[in-house]
């Protein structure tokens, strides 16, 4: 898949912005705004006059008017880290679920370079695989995209032990935005639990295709686990279909439901889906960008 | 096939159906992201609907009735026949008359539901015996137990006329069942179960044709034709008449409900004896009798060679003005067997028969031709001959001077003297075909006799061009024991029954025919068209037989055909229901 953008849509990435719950310390000026009082634009508070502050940010109307020396506060506008995991396990495997993963991997990509935010690419299956850290700007975007075509699915799904590889080097604590179909066999939620404790602001971007929810096989069929292998004689009847399209809906319930309860943010994504639209429309109207 | 038979093969078909049915095929494999939703669905303890216990014994009874349908159509058993296998024994009459090709409005034709009729009673004969007949063929099939054998010959028979062909009478049957339109009237016994067929329709047909020669006073040859109109209203009938490939009369002639009309065409000189009226209209419901065939005799001139050291003058005087012959003199050293379609040898005789019709004037004694007797002087010749060649000949205006008799085994002896010397003989066998004259005509007062030329041209005529009458109906037809081969208009030998001297021959289709005897050729016109059977609007059934259900289209198949048509739809069903995994 060649991940290129139309002209038209990069520029209206550039008009959005990943939003992020909580604001975070960053490393470097940038235009989001951190937790530091600083030397930012947006106004952020009073405090009084000590000995060595700088007299310029003193606000003199205030003086005029209260008699009392007041210090003007400015939040400082920093970068903020933003860690994109991308499911890259044999679950995935199916392109349209790959792809469209991968084209919202490297829309966010940009947004994020293009506000000068520090973006790290993550793909993960059992483990976590090699980190891509593209730096800065939005000129790094295309190696961003020669990364993510380069990237194939492979071995299982363990988000758990994915997570665990990623805490165990201390990193700043940022958006952590975790595209994936979530199809864990050992379950979800402990990778996403472990995640959130990690004080990241949790993402979860659910790729959703027809093709799982309804594989098109009905009668005596030979299912293959595209993770493991595993061969499973199943006759699936009409009654038998029709449960199993239940069960899958209920994991996406389930998926969305441990979001809200861990106030993680949840975004599904159908790959079937107009990729523009997704990012258009849908992250818009979950609040993953404005 | 016997029960038992039928019980193993039925057994068989179902036991392959299970084995067929229980056979494991490698599942199709389907790759899915992951098992472990399936897994979960398939763990977890889900109730079973009813339809899934039931669904695999379902399929299973299905496919084993599709085996046994089949086997069922396919070997049709019937019930074991008892001791008196006579009881109960059906004959079948089909009707096979050419009205029964008539296109019914409501779809297909009398002959159609005929058919249907006939399967339906073969069906139900319970094991029985069964006959099959057709009018024009008699006995066609059975009697038998076998319905598979009858049914068989039922698809096999088509309509062939045979109206005039006897009532087909088979020993020890119980019933008799007479499947007709009663376009042609019969007087049936009383136990003989009638079921119609008919249903009125309109018709146009060609009800009679023929040609004939100039006649005396006539410029040129005739054909005529009868049309009629047997429509409920007037119609513009379309008539056309073909030469050979060449239509030389069209005409479009308005006939009223019922009306016949008469047309009549001259026919120009040239070539070609063959003729063909065709006529159409637009209701119109039988297509055989729209045809007709006619023979114009005379339609070409006789290739006569007259082999003699001096012909008589009176003789080749007479042959060069005849315009329905081409002569060619030659002497006897110039013969050659074959140039000809008849040959006249005067006073001489080839020292082998001639491969042709031959006419011989006081012919030397030949071996083959057989031995000579003794002369007569002036024989009295006063009984005239009933054979076709002395047809118009008045022996009292002849005085001969002096005869000498031919006698062999294959020589007939027409005509003879007072005191029993032969004067015309005629051989007409397969291979041989002549006239012999035992006086010649320089020793007879023929030449100015009135006598002459008619003797002559009867003798030439029978010779070359034996004449079988008119157009004729189809059906069976009698010719001289001497007929060779008769063909029809495709070139095809018609099968010839020798019987008492005399060959028959079954005319089973319309057009013409041609019939070859001793070297010589004639033709045989069979047309269909007739009043009686042409008439489609009219039947002698009026309130009589059983009205055929078959002419709804329903309940007159086989039963066999159920089997068939249930076969399929129950693996139409097991198909769609088995695509949508209702079944398995």
């Amino acid at each position: 898949m060649a991940l290129r953008f139309e002209d038209d849509f990069l520029k209206k990435l550039e008009y959005l912005q990943v939003v992020s719950r909580r604001a975070f310390a960053g490393h470097r000026g940038a235009d989001r705004r951190a937790r530091k009082r600083g030397r930012g634009l947006e106004f952020a508070d009073h405090r009084g006059y000590s000995a060595g502050d700088d007299f310029r940010h003193i606000d003199w109307k205030a003086y005029q008017r209260l008699g009392r020396l007041l210090l003007r506060l400015f939040d400082e506008e920093q970068d903020l880290p933003i860690y994109l995991f991308i499911d890259s396990s044999r679950s995935m495997a199916e392109p349209a679920k790959f792809d469209q993963a991968r084209r919202i991997a490297a829309a966010l990509c940009y947004i994020g370079l293009a506000h000068l935010d520090r973006v790290t690419l993550l793909p993960f299956d059992i483990k976590l695989g090699d980190e891509t850290d593209p730096g800065r700007g939005k000129g790094r975007i295309f190696r961003v995209f020669e990364q993510l075509e380069k990237l194939e699915t492979r071995g299982p799904t363990d988000l758990r032990e994915a997570f665990k590889t990623f805490g165990n080097r201390t990193r700043q604590a940022g958006l952590a935005v975790v595209i994936s179909d979530f199809l864990d066999p050992h379950g979800f939620e402990p990778g996403l639990k472990m995640l959130a404790s990690m004080k990241h602001d949790v993402f979860a971007v659910h790729i959703t295709s027809e093709r799982d929810r309804d594989p098109g096989a009905l009668g005596e069929v030979r299912f293959v686990d595209a993770e493991t292998g595993e061969l499973r004689d199943v006759d699936v009847t009409p009654s038998l279909a029709a449960a199993y399209g239940g069960a899958w809906h209920a994991h996406q319930v389930e998926v969305e439901r441990f979001c809200g309860r861990y106030n993680l943010g949840y975004i599904r994504a159908d790959a079937e889906q107009p990729f523009e639209h997704v990012i258009l429309k849908t992250f818009r109207q979950g609040r993953f960008l404005q | 096939m016997a029960w038992w038979q039928a019980l193993l093969l039925l057994a068989a078909a179902a036991a392959a159906a299970v084995w067929l049915f229980r056979m494991k095929i490698r599942p199709p494999r389907v790759g899915v992201p992951t098992l472990f939703l399936w897994r979960r669905v398939l763990d977890e303890k889900r109730e079973m609907t009813w339809w899934e216990r039931v669904r695999r014994a379902v399929s299973l009874a299905a496919t084993v009735l599709i085996a046994v349908a089949l086997a069922l159509a396919v070997t049709r058993p019937g019930p074991r026949r008892s001791a008196d296998a006579s009881r109960g024994r059906r004959l079948i009459v089909l009707d096979s008359s050419w009205s029964m090709l008539a296109r019914a409005e409501s779809g297909g034709t009398r002959w159609d539901r005929a058919v249907r009729m006939a399967h339906r009673l073969a069906a139900a004969s319970g094991g029985a015996d069964v006959a099959l007949a057709t009018t024009a063929d008699g006995l066609v099939e059975g009697p038998s137990a076998d319905t598979a054998l009858i049914e068989t010959a039922i698809d096999r028979v088509r309509p062939s006329g045979g109206e005039s062909a006897p009532w087909p009478v088979v020993a020890g049957v119980d019933s008799v069942h007479f499947i007709t339109d009663g376009a042609l009237a019969r007087s049936l016994d009383a136990s003989v179960t009638i079921h119609s067929v008919f249903e009125a329709a309109p018709n146009v047909a060609i009800t009679a044709f023929d040609a004939r020669s100039a006649a005396a006073g006539a410029k040129a040859p005739e054909a005529f034709v009868a049309i009629a109109n047997y429509a409920p209203a007037a119609q513009k009938v379309r008539l056309t008449i073909t030469r050979d490939s060449t239509m030389i009369a069209e005409r479009t002639v308005d006939l009223g409900p019922g009306e016949a009309g008469y047309q009549a065409f001259p026919i120009a000189s040239g070539k070609g004896g063959r003729l063909l009226a065709r006529v159409s209209a637009p209701q119109n419901a039988l297509d055989v009798d729209d045809e007709a065939s006619a023979w114009l005799p005379g339609g070409e001139p006789i290739a006569v060679t007259i082999v003699a050291e001096e012909p008589a003058a009176a003789l080749a005087r007479l042959l060069k003005d005849a315009p329905w012959v081409t002569p060619t003199f030659v002497t006897p050293a110039q013969y050659r067997q074959g140039r000809a379609d008849v040959f006249i040898f005067d006073r001489w005789a080839p020292p082998a028969p001639p491969n042709r019709p031959a006419l011989l004037l006081a012919p030397p004694a030949v071996a083959w031709l057989g031995t000579a007797g003794a002369d007569e002087k002036a024989p009295h010749w006063i009984q005239p001959g009933s054979h076709p060649v002395l047809e118009g000949v008045d022996p009292l205006t002849l005085e001969i001077k002096r005869a000498r008799g031919l006698q062999a085994p294959g020589l007939t002896v027409v005509a003879q003297s007072e005191k029993g010397t032969p004067l015309v003989v005629v051989a007409d066998t397969v291979d041989r075909r002549l006239i012999a004259l035992s006086f010649a005509v320089a020793d007879s007062n023929l030449a100015f006799a009135h006598a002459f030329p008619v003797l002559i041209g009867n003798a030439l005529e029978w010779l070359a061009q034996p004449s079988f009458g008119p157009s004729r109906r189809p059906g069976r037809m009698t010719l001289p024991g001497s007929t060779l081969r008769v063909t029809d208009h495709s070139g095809n030998a018609m099968p010839l029954v020798r019987a008492g001297g005399f060959a028959v021959v079954t005319l089973a289709t319309p057009g013409l025919h041609l019939v070859e005897a001793g070297g010589a050729r004639g033709v045989v016109a069979v047309n269909v068209g007739d009043p009686e059977v042409s008439n489609l609007g009219r039947s002698s059934l009026a309130g009589k037989g059983q009205p055929s259900d078959a002419a709804s289209g329903a309940g007159g198949r086989p039963w066999w055909t159920y089997a068939v048509i249930g076969a399929f739809l129950l693996a139409s069903i097991e198909w769609w229901t088995w695509q949508r995994r209702v079944t398995v």
